[in-house]
C-alpha cells in the first residue's frame, strides 16, 4: 500500500498542477477545492468509523476496537481541521466571505466540536476501562446528530454549498478531467486514512 | 449485562415504575438537604441574565438575538447545575449497591425525571425575569411555554447521559457543556427558531416542534441503551 501511495499522491498533485484546466474568474488558489473535497470526506469516514468501533468494543469488551476507535476519532480531527481550513479559504473565494455558518460549515463546525469533546473526554478519564467505555458511549451518542445534520438543517437554513458529485438530480455537472482527478485525490485521501489506521 | 436484561424483563412494569418513583424521592430528599447545587443554579441564570441585560441595556434586541440568549442561558445554567447529577453517588461509592436494588433503567430514567423537574423549577425561576428584564413581548405563550418544555425534556435525557459520562472524569466543570453542546444541538436550534417566533407572533412551522419532539425520542431511547453499557 505505501507503495501505491507514494505513486498515486504525488500523481495526483501534479495532474491537479498541470493538468486540470484553472476554474474560471477564481484562479490558482481555487484548486484548493481538491484537497477540500477529499479531507471532508475523510473527516466524515473517520467519524462513522470510530463509531463502528466503539460500538464493536460496548459488544466485546475487546480493547483493541477502543484503540482503533480512539485513533480514527484522531486522524479525524486532524482530517476535518485541514478540510474546514481549505474550504473557509475556497468559500472566500467564491462566496467573498472565510465563513457564514451556511448549512454545511455548521456540519463541519459540528463535528469538530464533537471530534474535540470526544478527544477531550478521553484525555480527562484517567482509568483506561471507563475511560473506554465513557468514550465509546460518547461517539454513539454524537452518531444521533448525523440525522439532523444531514436531512433537517439544510431545510432550516438556505445552502449556497454546491451539491454533492452526486446530486440528486443523478447527474453529473463536471468536466470529466476535473471528477476523475477529484475521484482519484478521494481515494487517495482514503488510501492515506486506511494506511494510517492500520500503523 | 446480559442478566440484568434478562432480569428487566422479568420484572414488572409496576415494579419498574415504583423503582423510578424511589429514585426520584431519594433525589429529591437530597437535593433539599443539600440545597447548594440547586440555588448555584438559579444564581448562574440569575447572572448570566443580569450581565446580559445590564450590558445590552437601552438597545433595543431583535427576538432572535432574545430567543438565542435565553437558551444560551438555559443551556449553561442547566449544565452548572445538572452536570453533578451522579456525583453524590460516585463520591460516596453507592452507585454499585444501587444497581443492586434498583435496576439500571430505573436508576437512568429516576435520575432523567429529577434532572427535567430541576431543569422546568429553573425555567419558571428565570423566563419570569428574562422576560421583564429585557422587556420582552411575548405574541404566542402557549407555543413558548410548549417549546421551553419540549427542549427542556432533550436537555434533560442527554443531560443524564452525559453526566454519567463524566462522573470519573478530572476536569468535570467544563467537560460537562463541551459535551452536552454537540448532542443537543438538533434540539436547540429548531427551539431557537420557535421561541422567535412564539414573541414575533408570525406563523410557525409545526414540523419544528415535531422534529424537537423526535430529537427528543431519539435521546431518551440512546440514553436508555447506552446507559447499560456504562
Amino acid at each position: 500500500m505505501n507503495k501505491i501511495l507514494l505513486v498515486l499522491t504525488p500523481a495526483i498533485i501534479a495532474a491537479i498542477i498541470f493538468l486540470v484546466p484553472p476554474i474560471k474568474g477564481l484562479g490558482d488558489l481555487a484548486k484548493i477545492i481538491f484537497f477540500h473535497v477529499p479531507t471532508a470526506w475523510v473527516a466524515v469516514a473517520a467519524f462513522f468509523t470510530s463509531a463502528f468501533f466503539a460500538a464493536k468494543f460496548l459488544r466485546t469488551q475487546n480493547f483493541s476496537f477502543d484503540t482503533l476507535s480512539a485513533r480514527a476519532a484522531r486522524l479525524g480531527f486532524v482530517f476535518v481541521l485541514l478540510s474546514t481550513i481549505s474550504g473557509a479559504i475556497f468559500s472566500k473565494l467564491t462566496w467573498g466571505a472565510y465563513w457564514n455558518w451556511d448549512p454545511r460549515q455548521t456540519t463541519i463546525f459540528v463535528l469538530i466540536l464533537i471530534y474535540g469533546a470526544y478527544l477531550t473526554l478521553r484525555a480527562a478519564v484517567a482509568d483506561e476501562k471507563i475511560r473506554a467505555k465513557v468514550s465509546a458511549v460518547y461517539s454513539l451518542l454524537s452518531v444521533l446528530t448525523v440525522p439532523f445534520l444531514v436531512f433537517i438543517l439544510p431545510r432550516m437554513y438556505f445552502s449556497l454549498h454546491p451539491s454533492p458529485v452526486l446530486n440528486s438530480a443523478g447527474r453529473i455537472e463536471m468536466d470529466s478531467v476535473v471528477l476523475i482527478v477529484l475521484i482519484a485525490a478521494v481515494v487517495d485521501a482514503t488510501l492515506i486514512f486506511v494506511r494510517l489506521m492500520k500503523r | 449485562m446480559i442478566n440484568w436484561k434478562k432480569r428487566s424483563v422479568m420484572k414488572s412494569f409496576g415494579f419498574r415504575c415504583e423503582q423510578i418513583v424511589a429514585i426520584l424521592r431519594k433525589d429529591f430528599l437530597i437535593g433539599l438537604r443539600r440545597r447548594a447545587t440547586f440555588a448555584a443554579m438559579m444564581m448562574f441564570a440569575l447572572t448570566a441574565t443580569a450581565s446580559l441585560s445590564l450590558s445590552t441595556g437601552g438597545t433595543f434586541l431583535e427576538p432572535k438575538i432574545l430567543a438565542a440568549l435565553l437558551w444560551v442561558v438555559i443551556f449553561f445554567a442547566a449544565s452548572a447545575g445538572i452536570s453533578g447529577t451522579f456525583d453524590d453517588e460516585a463520591q460516596a461509592g453507592t452507585l454499585p449497591t444501587l444497581k443492586l436494588y434498583a435496576d439500571a433503567q430505573a436508576i437512568l430514567f429516576g435520575k432523567m425525571i429529577y434532572v427535567l423537574l430541576s431543569l422546568v423549577a429553573l425555567t419558571i425561576f428565570i423566563l419570569p425575569i428574562f422576560l421583564i428584564l429585557f422587556d420582552v413581548g411575548v405574541a404566542n405563550f402557549s407555543l413558548l411555554l410548549t417549546t421551553i418544555f419540549f427542549g427542556l425534556v432533550g436537555l434533560s435525557a442527554a443531560g443524564t447521559l452525559t453526566a454519567a459520562l463524566t462522573t470519573s472524569a478530572a476536569v468535570k466543570g467544563g467537560l460537562f457543556p463541551i459535551l452536552l453542546f454537540p448532542v443537543t444541538l438538533p434540539i436547540f436550534l429548531p427551539a431557537i427558531q420557535l421561541t422567535e417566533l412564539s414573541l414575533t407572533g408570525a406563523t410557525f412551522e409545526f414540523g419544528l416542534i415535531v422534529v424537537v419532539i423526535i430529537f427528543d425520542a431519539i435521546l431518551i431511547t440512546a440514553s436508555s441503551i447506552l446507559y447499560d453499557y456504562l
